[in-house]
């Protein structure tokens, strides 16, 4: 009978917290849904802004000057219609799970970003694991070395980091490891001699040992290297300041000073501590370095011919592919929607002051 | 201790990350060094001459004959499919036969009559046939893509088995020429039609196989389309039904690749690789190892408009001479590199109908000071509009700023106004441009194509207010005589009287030719730059 007693509320608090988490995720959802749909109708719009068409873009000059060829090219592409209902025709499709086909591959755009986004993936993965690790350890050091030669050196590294532009430092790597040194591929996901291994997950590196081919994989792996190593150091750059504020700031609170008067050992405040508190802002920017990092490298991937999402948004801009532009954005946005919902639940799992409930 | 402790899993965790970075980076060293090519047939590579890597950075929308139109995709439909007539080499004054054995003209240049070879077999096995090309030059026309302009005019029938016939509407010298391009291309027509192609006039709107065609190819040619990414590579594989030489390669491989990353990796190349973005300033400092060939296929020039509407400064002709006078040609084209030649006329030296190199224009800011006070024009300002980008490898900008200052030192200020591309294209359409620059490649690699587009009263004339009206008798007459040119040869003298107008009367300024360009490593034979359209023939690019 007591043990009635004492299930009974904790099964009650259990539902309540299950309904307002599910209430939470509708109420997300929803907001989700007008965003994304403000999302297509600014682009739409901008990209009408924009001087010039995928028709100029994509046309010889013989060929603009041929009405019939112009009329096919409009009709083809249905630009031929009023602007309000190639947007309407545009949403209608988006409904149907259909992201209309690019101008510039002739494919669907859903089975670009199907074919680029695992490629973005392959290097964001790990770059983002590195980043982490490094950057935890790297702020969390200068934090705790606040003002002395250690912190200093990891001040300046991180403004190199930061001032250091992606295209410069692509191309110094690249010249370094595979020009000077090399030790190294200088671009592409797979040297020209292997036959890509079937796609099952897009990642090459992983379909390849899929696939029985170890040699290939380890040649994706490598080929995957410089851009990892860059995209690393432009991430952890950011990260390591974050780490290293927020934690200065959770070094700065009274109990912790109360946690080191009581002679709790250093190891012990730092890790239950500080890093437990520090790490709830930094979720967040790791969120954002992370959606970044999925949504676009554009630099990076250019000049590793790397071809991924930031590659296939770079050219769709060029050559003003609406269709891909669209479908693009709206990738970006359910990224970043994403990324935040993940970290707003988080708070919840790493901090119990912010939970759902 | 504590305090040790926690320091050294920090120490430990950025070793553990550098470590992984540096291992990987250094196993890199057993690769190939750089976007492969290099033969390692011991761990599961093709041997040397298995592999060919083509780099260049590239757009290409299609691989279907019908719709191809930029150059990288010229390249690859070039070596899937088999056209009437070919060129070898850099040559592009004689086609020679590949499918046509054979070919007569009639007196009037109107009607070709082309005899078939009987050993042509698509990659399928089955024998090409008159009516496969007859299908394939309707279809290109009826497509309406871009390169329905290029057999404009042209009709195709088949008489009798293994003939065809094209019929121009007007007098056309070059029709064989325009049938060697690579949208001319033979289709299966059959396996087409079965895909949803059709060469009917509505197939705009009717065709349905350009998908198709952009995973699997229909030809008859050396390679077959293996797979095509429009974003990253094309790859072919040698066609095991070739009826002419087997090709020089089991695979070939086209990468996107950002010219400053071709440079680093053909610096560091092994194995057989070809790069194809190399030119101006980026050819220097290259291993004497490579081998490098070029072609002098494209101008740069200036437009001013010609409507007083739009500017009465640029429309004025004495302004137009002054300016054409205040160019240091020599200098400019030294700015593109040791590759560039200063202009004579509009056609670059590629091209049969070029003007003599001795007869390049020459800078006189004596007779640019005379044409200026005879313009009536005081101190004018006008705008340069210009494409921001670098073309060839070399950035606009720099000639633009340099266009700049020649004109400065006649008394012409010109103000920069650099534009993304596709602003650019979309004012010159709009054809309401004072004063722009821009490079041009001809459509097909006959001179005559540029009267289609710069005379007055056509496409691009008209875009700066180039009517006939507005132009002398003379110079209509001299691109009439040129268009009524009943063989190649008199044409070819015609433009040259028609460039030596245009460069006394015209709202065009021709600046400079620049090459394109194929840089090969050692080991690849026949790797020879080609101004017909496909830069390299990768037909006859082999080992040596």
């Amino acid at each position: 009978m007591t043990t009635t007693l004492t299930a009974q509320p904790q099964r009650s608090r259990w539902r309540v917290q299950g309904y307002a988490l599910a209430a939470y995720l509708l109420r997300r959802l929803v907001i989700t849904a007008v965003l994304l749909l403000g999302v297509t109708l600014v682009t739409f719009i901008l990209v009408q802004l924009v001087p010039g068409d995928s028709m100029t873009a994509t046309l010889s000059e013989a060929a603009l000057a041929d009405p019939e060829i112009v009329a096919a090219y409009r009709q083809r592409w249905g630009l031929d219609e009023p602007l309000y209902v190639q947007y309407f025709v545009y949403l209608g499709n988006l409904l149907g799970g259909d992201l209309g086909v690019s101008q510039q591959t002739g494919r669907s755009v859903l089975q670009d970003l199907l074919t680029y986004v695992p490629a973005t993936m392959e290097i964001a993965l790990p770059a983002m694991a590195l980043s982490l690790v490094i950057g935890v350890a790297v702020g969390l050091y200068a934090a705790v070395r606040h003002g002395r030669a250690g912190d200093q050196v990891v001040r300046a590294g991180t403004l190199l980091g930061l001032s250091t532009p992606p295209f410069w430092l692509s191309l110094l790597v690249l010249y370094v490891f595979f020009f000077v040194l090399g030790v190294s591929p200088s671009g592409g996901r797979l040297s020209t001699y292997w036959v890509p291994p079937d796609q099952v997950t897009g990642l090459v590196s992983v379909d390849a040992l899929l696939a029985g081919e170890p040699a290939m994989a380890w040649d994706a792996v490598q080929h995957a290297v410089l851009p990892v190593l860059v995209l690393t150091v432009l991430t952890v750059a950011t990260l390591v300041r974050f780490v290293r504020s927020a934690m200065l700031e959770v070094l700065d609170q009274d109990y912790i000073r109360a946690a080191r008067a009581k002679g709790l050992p250093r190891r012990t405040v730092l890790a239950s501590h500080v890093l437990r508190a520090g790490l709830v802002p930094v979720i967040t920017v790791s969120g954002l370095a992370f959606a970044a990092l999925l949504s676009g490298t554009v630099l990076v991937e250019q000049i590793f011919s790397w071809p991924g999402v930031g590659q296939y948004a770079y050219r769709a801009a060029s050559a003003l592919d609406m269709p891909a532009i669209l479908g693009v954005s709206l990738f970006v946005a359910v990224v970043y929607t994403v990324v935040n919902l993940v970290v707003d639940l988080l708070y919840g799992l790493i901090d119990p002051r912010i939970r759902v409930a | 201790m504590g305090v040790r402790s926690s320091r050294s899993r920090i120490v430990a965790a950025v070793a553990t990350a550098a470590a992984l970075t540096l291992t990987a980076c250094t196993a890199g060293g057993s690769g190939s060094g750089g976007g492969g090519g290099a033969a390692t047939d011991d761990d599961g590579g093709s041997a040397q001459g298995g592999t060919l890597t083509v780099s260049t950075s590239f757009v290409v929308n299609s691989l279907d004959p019908g719709q191809v139109y930029e150059a990288t995709g010229a390249l690859a439909v070039h070596a899937m499919y088999d056209t009437l007539v070919t060129f070898e080499g850099s040559d592009v004054s004689t086609p020679v036969p590949l499918l046509a054995e054979s070919w007569e003209v009639n007196d009037d240049a109107t009607e070709f009559t082309f005899t078939l070879t009987e050993d042509a077999v698509f990659s399928d096995g089955e024998p090409v046939t008159a009516e496969d090309v007859v299908f394939s030059i309707n279809r290109l026309h009826n497509l309406q893509g871009s390169p329905a302009v290029t057999v404009e005019g042209l009709a195709a029938s088949s008489p009798e088995e293994g003939v065809v016939v094209v019929t121009s509407e007007v007098p056309n010298p070059n029709v064989p020429t325009i049938l060697a391009m690579p949208a001319a291309g033979v289709l299966n027509s059959e396996q087409a039609s079965a895909e949803g192609a059709t060469d009917a006039e509505d197939a705009a709107s009717a065709d349905a196989a350009t998908d198709f065609l952009n995973t699997t190819s229909l030809g008859s040619g050396p390679y077959v389309l293996d797979s095509f990414d429009p974003a990253s590579e094309i790859v072919l594989t040698a066609n095991p039904e070739y009826w002419g030489e087997a090709p020089g390669y089991e695979r070939i491989v086209v990468s996107n690749v950002e010219a400053e990353t071709q440079k680093l990796t053909m610096a560091r190349a092994e194995g057989d690789q070809v790069a194809l973005d190399l030119s101006g300033r980026l050819l220097e400092d290259l291993p004497e190892t490579l081998q490098v060939s070029a072609s002098q296929d494209t101008f740069y020039f200036l437009t001013l408009h010609q409507d007083p509407a739009i500017s009465e400064i640029t429309s004025n002709p004495d302004f137009v001479q002054a300016l054409r006078a205040s160019i240091d040609y020599q200098g400019l084209a030294a700015l593109f590199g040791e590759d560039a030649l200063p202009a004579a006329g509009m056609v670059p030296t590629a091209f049969p109908g070029a003007l003599p190199e001795d007869e390049a224009q020459q800078r006189d800011l004596d007779a640019a000071a005379d044409f200026l006070a005879d313009s009536g024009i005081e101190d004018p300002t006008v705008e340069l509009m210009y494409p921001a980008i670098t073309y060839r490898g070399v950035d606009l900008a720099t000639i633009a700023t340099k266009i700049q200052f020649d004109a400065g030192e006649a008394g012409i200020e010109v103000v920069l106004d650099p534009q993304p591309i596709a602003s650019f294209l979309e004012a010159q359409t709009a054809g309401e441009v004072p004063f722009r620059f821009s490079p041009q490649s001809l459509n097909y690699p006959v001179a005559s194509s540029l009267v289609n587009n710069f005379a007055p009263g056509q496409a691009s004339a008209l875009r700066s207010g180039w009517t006939e009206e507005r132009a002398s008798e003379e110079m209509v007459a001299a691109g009439e005589a040129v268009q009524a040119a009943g063989d190649a040869e008199s044409q070819v003298e015609a433009m040259r009287e028609w460039q030596e107008l245009l460069n006394e009367q015209s709202p065009f300024i021709t600046l400079a030719y620049n090459s394109g360009v194929v840089v090969a490593t050692e080991t690849v034979g026949g790797a020879e730059y080609s101004p017909a359209g496909w830069q390299v023939d990768l037909r006859a690019v082999a080992p040596q």
